[in-house]
């Protein structure tokens, strides 16, 4: 008996080396491209406010952040779910242009520290530029894998990040690293898409679909039982209904939001007590 | 990368310490370089002040 072409999970993706290559394509070129698909270029700053807006971000944040940061590539405001406190230390899986990282860095304050870890070279690059511009003094970028983190052992106090888990080939790896790197009692915020109903085939398996978030995403339940598989407590899963609104503008000819919908995925590591 | 985030920097692959070799720094920002892990011996370059610490068949599948 053969496996039936079903629509969830890794079962029927790409392999993982075309998945992580598609990704890196679409992410590597978009950083050489207008600053977000939806804005003109960096003189349209009211649309960029307006676009930030719906995903969570406040006019500060906006107006804080160095417009060179923030790509429009998100679907929610990490940093708003994780309520960081002065002097914590966060690290944000696939920082992309960096602009989670640095409102992050604004939250914790100089006694605090952010990591930002993303595998596509260009994205790194455009973010390191940012810090040095804006002279961040606590936060660095590292090229690296979220799969495979450069990061230690219970090393920091959150994760975030911003619609980055569905595109991983290995998700419940994704959990388990963060798991791992998170001192006890830390906590995971994550904004991302979560799939509502059964995709169609050729979307599943497009390159192209996985690469814009929509191909890879998973289940609240299935994204539920990796991350209480790795270990986190208090696993909260919450849809955003108002989601609907950008996610339909994500495709000229289908409209996405019939199967995925943002949501913000929380999870805490138990204290070391046990 | 930064000297003051070493001690959150580890081998991606075994999760061991870092050594860090460095070529060319500008004040706390280390510019060029290396990571060695201290356990498997893998290095890691450090290129315009970005780490570079992919696992090794990743960083072979990175366009130049």
């Amino acid at each position: 008996m053969t496996d039936d072409a079903t629509t969830d999970g890794e079962a029927d993706g790409l392999d993982p080396s075309d998945q992580r290559a598609a990704v890196r394509d679409r992410y590597g070129s978009i950083t050489t491209e207008s600053p977000s698909d939806s804005c003109c270029d960096t003189s349209c700053s009211d649309e960029t406010t307006a676009e930030a807006d719906r995903l969570g971000y406040s006019d500060e944040d906006v107006a804080t952040v160095d417009p060179d940061a923030y790509l429009g590539l998100g679907c929610g405001n990490p940093t708003a779910i994780a309520e960081l406190n002065r002097g914590e230390d966060v690290l944000d899986l696939g920082s992309g242009g960096g602009f989670d990282c640095f409102l992050a860095a604004q939250a914790v304050g100089d006694d605090g520290r952010v990591v930002g870890v993303d595998m596509t070279p260009e994205m790194v690059e455009r973010a390191r530029e940012t810090a040095e511009t804006t002279d961040a003094s606590n936060v660095e970028f590292r090229l690296g894998e979220i799969e495979h983190l450069p990061v230690p052992d219970e090393s920091v106090d959150v994760i975030l990040s911003n619609c980055v888990v569905n595109l991983s080939p290995d998700k419940p790896q994704v959990f388990r690293e963060a798991y791992r790197v998170l001192r006890p009692g830390g906590r995971l915020a994550v904004s991302d898409v979560v799939l509502t109903a059964d995709l169609p085939v050729d979307l599943a398996a497009d390159p192209d679909s996985v690469a814009a978030c929509v191909g890879g995403a998973s289940t609240v339940e299935e994204i539920e039982a990796m991350a209480t598989d790795a270990g986190f407590v208090d696993v909260a899963i919450e849809p955003d209904d108002d989601s609907e609104a950008f996610i339909r503008e994500w495709d000229d000819e289908r409209d996405l939001s019939d199967y995925v919908v943002a949501a913000t995925i929380e999870g805490t590591r138990p204290d070391a007590a046990h | 990368m930064k000297e003051n985030l070493m001690d959150i920097i580890c081998c991606p692959l075994d999760k061991h310490d870092l050594e860090l070799d460095v070529t060319e720094r500008d004040d706390e920002e280390i510019l060029a370089g290396t990571l060695t892990c201290t356990e498997c011996g893998e290095t890691y370059p450090i290129e315009d002040g970005i780490p570079n610490l992919l696992p090794p068949d990743m960083r072979d599948e990175a366009p130049a």
